[in-house]
């Protein structure tokens, strides 16, 4: 999956060690969502789901969205969508969402040969609307049933009725895995499988923390390819010692004043998903310029840990509150907080054309962005996964003219 | 007995009018009170005609009366795109129509044979010499055309660039095909239809033969003429 | 007068704040027919070109106006409210609690989308914004949008939605923005007592900004009402089902629009007015158990005793769809069927079907939930759980109501809309009834195109019939 760059001696991007362990921890993924399909006991599951729940239920989890970036990165989005248009769909829909639907109907001529077939859909739509339709879609093509955790978005704090109704979800999501697969939630499971998410996530976050350094130990796409593990496998034990190992060497490299990149320059911000069929690419061409991205808003959505006396409370609560569930102006504050935590010149947004959720606000929050930080930024648009919308001669016009402004 | 084929120009009607002086005087016939059918874009705008009916329609009795074994038509025309499924009747059953984006119809080859300095005539031929067609991956005419001087300023080879053309083309009416669900045997026809290299590309994609009429581009008519002569 | 295919699209686009002025922008015209005629339209056209109009009325011109004209009807009422004080209300989303806004004093008004309205969200919405908010941010850019007193936005029915009224604060922060934010899971009393919450808390921003309170003689009254729009609308839906001439699909379209822009006792007698008519005539036809029989059964979903066959020389079409104007479906199929034919008997749009067949709030505790209960009761809508339900009242309609053809409208860049089609589609190929997908925008910018795809389905329609 990593590409190396072309044909240099001195590479401008420093590669991590642990992109092997990596690599070992989600081929262990694939192999327990197989195992876990065939035993009957395999839900997809969607990025922002509590899926420490079904997990402290024996149940395995798959995550389309993660899928959707395989099959980004190995470049066939366009075929695989196609899949899917061929069904109907339109090309506007979301790209994660076109390539789930076509390679679900067609996994002999998909990356992995798909995913493997599910026995039940939980979605939960903290992330956005659109995953409550892809799901239905998908059901209507394998026959699993969906269920829906509804966390409709929050603005400023989470009111009472609010928090009542996505706990009354919850435990909806406890019944309806009982009657589906046939298991029982013992609390105490429930807590260890939090403990270790939070385990985890506190890993994950102190590596991200770590880039406010200069340089920077970690890129984007180092980022967005070390979070799989977090986004598929929270709540498993094994991921505790992945991220344990990421953060030594990121500890090692601050120690060492190394960074990801060997000539840092400019610190900037990414906003939203990374175009995963160029993401070395793309990140690795900025880098021999002496571009870095220490922070991104992508990355750093994965936070907070279930705990305390009801944990189907905290629950509710840590997964409403999640960046993409809180309207512009949180994500105005949050692009805020780390281009000043993080000690930043400028920021990237990437318009997405299939994530209307993340993107439709971006023209009015760029310039909410630069008023309060008083640094430049750009919008590139493309897409996530449909190469066929990102347009190379455009969106590089559009950074050089960002990169021109630090001159 | 005779066709005549006219741009259309500024005025449909006028060109009507004047494409059947024309064919009155080229076939010696006289045509006052001939029924007549009209058909395609600004139909509604000839006046002359009994009642108007869609391209749809009559490309599909058309086609039926030159070739009563096509079960699917795939007509590409200079702005528009559809594909038809003809029933045993010769009407259509179903059908898909590519008419709000460029790509996927003449314009779209008309644009590329700009960019490539060749005449439209001159561009199939010049695909067909390519073994290594390059991949276009825009789907928007504007985005593809940038795309294809991109190429030509890495200094890639006109015939593979023509290729990589065709290939994106077929593969676009390919997709609206599937969307009907393709019933062999094929038959293509349109001005695009008379491309060698689209043909060749959209066969080997659709995984089938296809049948071209002699007239490609007067289907549309032979069956609104047919259709007029119904009761 | 004279009568012919001519269409003529005028329409306002600044109205001043005193109403004196009307500029008109011609937009389009098609002249058909015999050249006298036409000569008489240029003229006529040129004459509206060259003056300005001093009051709200306009010329008549003789010919069959289409669409913008009757909008321009509907317009007007909005505008003598505005005009006259009254406080009003626009709102986008069509499960709408008229009656808590009417118990306020305040009325409600569907906010409609402008078809001539052109750019002016560039600097704010990228283009995969959906059409219909664009449409809407455009109107308002450029000073098109009538001057509510408020607007309400919908939360957690689809992203573009509730992205473009935060931007939409942030861009005008001069205009009073409220949100109700709707349950996306629906079975379930939770849900209930959820957008009961949601209703409370709206009902204090609407007192706290406009200065009275609930009044529950005012909500008793306004139930009253929109109840009655309810049986009227439901009464000739049904009755159109049975008998599509009865009333013109334009004409029930015109009537419930005007209703949703200004719900008041005369809107709702004009729409009372024309179910009595229908009902009388099919009561001598000996057809009325058989219209209630179906209005309850659409009502509840209950179908399977219902089956309704008729003979008729004209296609029997249903169109399904979600916010997609009613009037906007009946000016494309006028414009492709050319005659007075009635094709469209029946209608599963969100401002259409779905408005009057939403069951009626029942007073008996509390009010909110009572609200709550009856907007959650309304058909479902792709923004909302429970997609096999919906595929199932689609196979039972197209199955029992002898429908010949279906219909599938998609809003441009609508992620429910789109994600939704296709499984329509499958509904209705699984039935072997053909159908045809119909991709717009509020401003029909392809009109020709759409015109021309609906003519040919019902060529092939008609084709089938051989």
């Amino acid at each position: 999956m990593a590409e190396k760059s072309s044909g240099k001696e001195e590479k401008a991007y420093r590669p991590l060690n642990t992109q092997g362990l990596l690599e070992q921890v989600l081929f262990r993924y694939v192999l327990e969502g197989n195992a876990a399909s065939e035993a009957g006991r395999l839900a997809w599951v969607t990025s922002g789901f509590p899926v420490e729940i079904p997990v402290a239920m024996g149940i395995t989890a798959t995550y389309p969205e993660q899928y959707g970036a395989v099959v980004g990165s190995q470049k066939v989005g366009p075929t695989i969508c196609g899949f899917a248009e061929e069904l109907g769909y339109s090309q506007e829909l979301c790209s994660y969402a076109r390539s789930s639907i076509g390679s679900t109907r067609k996994p002999e001529e998909s990356p992995l040969e798909g995913l493997p077939k599910p026995q039940a859909l939980l979605a939960c739509n903290n992330i956005c609307g659109t995953v409550l339709r892809w799901y239905d879609a998908i059901s209507q093509l394998t026959g699993a049933p969906v269920f829906l955790l509804d966390t409709p978005p929050i603005e400023g704090e989470q009111q009472p009725h609010h928090v009542a109704y996505v706990r009354r979800g919850i435990e909806h999501l406890v019944e309806f895995l009982s009657s589906t697969f046939g298991v029982t939630l013992e609390e105490a499971r429930l807590r260890e499988v939090a403990a270790n998410s939070t385990k985890a996530i506190g890993l994950w976050t102190k590596s991200l923390e770590a880039c406010k350094n200069k340089p920077s130990p970690l890129n984007c796409a180092d980022r967005f390819t070390t979070m799989a593990p977090i986004v598929t496998m929270r709540g498993a034990e094994d991921i505790i010692e992945f991220y344990q190992a990421l953060y030594d060497e990121v500890q090692e490299r601050v120690s060492q004043g190394v960074g990801a990149i060997r000539d840092e320059k400019i610190r900037l911000l990414w906003d939203n998903i990374p175009p995963w069929f160029s993401i070395f690419r793309f990140f690795n061409g900025l880098a021999k310029r002496g571009v870095v991205f220490p922070a991104d808003t992508y990355t750093h959505a994965w936070s907070g840990s279930i705990e305390g006396e009801d944990l189907f409370a905290s629950a509710a609560t840590i997964y409403s509150n999640v960046y993409l569930n809180k309207g512009l102006q949180a994500k105005v504050d949050k692009m805020v907080q780390l281009i000043k935590d993080y000690d930043l010149d400028g920021f990237v947004m990437f318009s997405v054309r299939s994530c209307k959720r993340y993107s439709l606000g971006q023209l009015v929050s760029k310039e909410l962005v630069t008023e309060q930080t008083g640094v430049p930024g750009v919008v590139i648009e493309g897409d996530m996964v449909d190469s066929r919308l990102f347009n190379e001669a455009q969106i590089q016009t559009r950074i050089d003219a960002l990169l021109e402004m630090f001159q | 007995m005779g066709s005549h084929l006219v741009p259309t120009g500024a005025s449909g009607a006028e060109a009507a009018r004047r494409c059947l002086a024309e064919l009155s005087r080229k076939s010696g016939a006289d045509i006052t009170g001939v029924p007549t059918i009209s058909t395609g874009y600004g139909r509604s705008l000839i006046d002359f005609a009994e009642k108007s009916v869609t391209e749809i329609t009559c490309h599909s009795v058309g086609v039926h009366r030159l070739n009563p074994s096509i079960r699917f038509l795939i007509d590409v025309g200079g702005q528009d795109s559809k594909v038809i499924r003809i029933g045993e009747n010769g009407r259509p059953t179903d059908f898909e129509l590519n008419d709000k984006c460029s790509a996927g119809t003449g314009r779209f080859l008309e644009v590329m044979a700009r960019v490539l300095e060749v005449s439209i005539s001159e561009l199939g031929p010049l695909a067909l010499k390519s073994d290594s067609p390059c991949n276009i991956s825009s789907t928007c005419t504007v985005f593809a055309e940038s795309e294809v001087v991109g190429r030509i300023g890495a200094g890639e080879n006109s015939k593979d660039i023509a290729a990589g053309v065709h290939k994106a083309m077929a593969s676009k009416i390919t997709t609206l095909s599937k969307r009907v669900g393709v019933v062999p045997p094929i038959c293509v026809t349109g001005g695009v239809a008379l491309n060698p290299a689209f043909r060749h590309y959209l066969s080997e994609q659709l995984s089938a033969e296809l049948w071209m009429p002699d007239n490609p581009q007067l289907t549309g008519a032979l069956g609104a003429a047919l259709l007029s002569l119904e009761p | 007068m004279f009568r012919h295919e001519n269409y003529l699209l005028v329409t306002a686009v600044h109205v001043d704040n005193s109403f004196d002025e009307l500029r008109i922008e011609l937009l389009q015209q098609f002249a058909v027919g015999r050249s006298p005629a036409r000569q008489q339209i240029r003229r006529s056209l040129q004459d509206l070109e060259r003056c300005a109009i001093r009051a709200v009325t306009r010329e008549r011109i003789g010919f069959r106006l289409s669409y913008v004209e009757v909008v321009e009807g509907s317009e007007r009422h909005l505008r003598e409210l505005l005009a006259s004080g009254g406080t009003v209300l626009g709102y986008v989303y069509p499960h709408t609690p008229l009656e808590l806004f009417l118990a306020h004093g305040i009325t409600p008004s569907l906010v409609r989308t402008n078809q001539s309205v052109q750019g002016g969200f560039e600097a704010s919405l990228q283009t995969f914004s959906c059409s219909l908010t664009r449409n809407l941010f455009s109107q308002r850019s450029s000073g098109a949008l009538p001057p509510f007193s408020g607007l309400l936005f919908p939360t957690n029915t689809c992203d573009s939605l509730h992205n473009v009224a935060d931007i939409w604060r942030h861009r005008f922060p001069e205009d009073k923005l409220f949100r109700l934010t709707y349950p996306a899971a629906r079975f379930d009393e939770g849900s209930v007592q959820f957008l009961a919450e949601e209703l409370r808390i709206l009902s204090e921003s609407l007192e706290e900004t406009y200065g009275r309170a609930l009044a529950n003689d005012d909500l008793l009254a306004a139930v009253s009402l929109v109840n009655d729009f309810r049986n009227a609308a439901q009464t000739l839906y049904s009755c159109r089902v049975v008998d599509p001439c009865l009333v013109s699909y334009s004409e029930l379209a015109r009537m419930v629009r005007e209703f949703l822009i200004v719900p008041n006792a005369s809107t709702i007698d004009q729409i009372s007015k024309s179910a009595s008519a229908a009902s009388r005539i099919l009561g001598e036809r000996g057809q009325l158990s058989l219209v209630k029989s179906l209005q309850k059964g659409l009502l509840t979903g209950a179908l399977s005793h219902i089956k309704i066959t008729v003979e008729s020389k004209s296609p029997r079409i249903l169109v399904t769809g979600g916010m997609i104007e009613p009037q906007a479906i009946a000016s494309l199929f006028r414009g492709s069927t050319k005659s007075d034919n009635e094709v469209v008997v029946l209608d599963l749009l969100s401002l259409g079907f779905k408005t009057a067949f939403t069951p009626p709030v029942i007073l008996k505790d509390d009010p909110f939930v009572a609200m709550s209960r009856s907007i959650l009761g309304a058909p479902s809508e792709p923004t909302q759980e429970g997609l096999p339900g919906r595929l199932e009242f689609l196979r039972l309609l197209l199955s029992k109501l002898s429908v010949d053809g279906l219909v599938v409208c998609e809003q441009s860049f609508c992620d429910p809309d789109q994600f939704e089609a296709p499984s329509l589609a499958k509904v209705a190929s699984d039935l072997d009834v053909p159908a045809v997908r119909l991709p717009m925008d509020p401003e029909l910018s392809d009109r020709a195109r759409l015109e021309g795809r609906i003519q040919s389905f019902l060529e092939t329609l008609e084709g089938g019939q051989r």
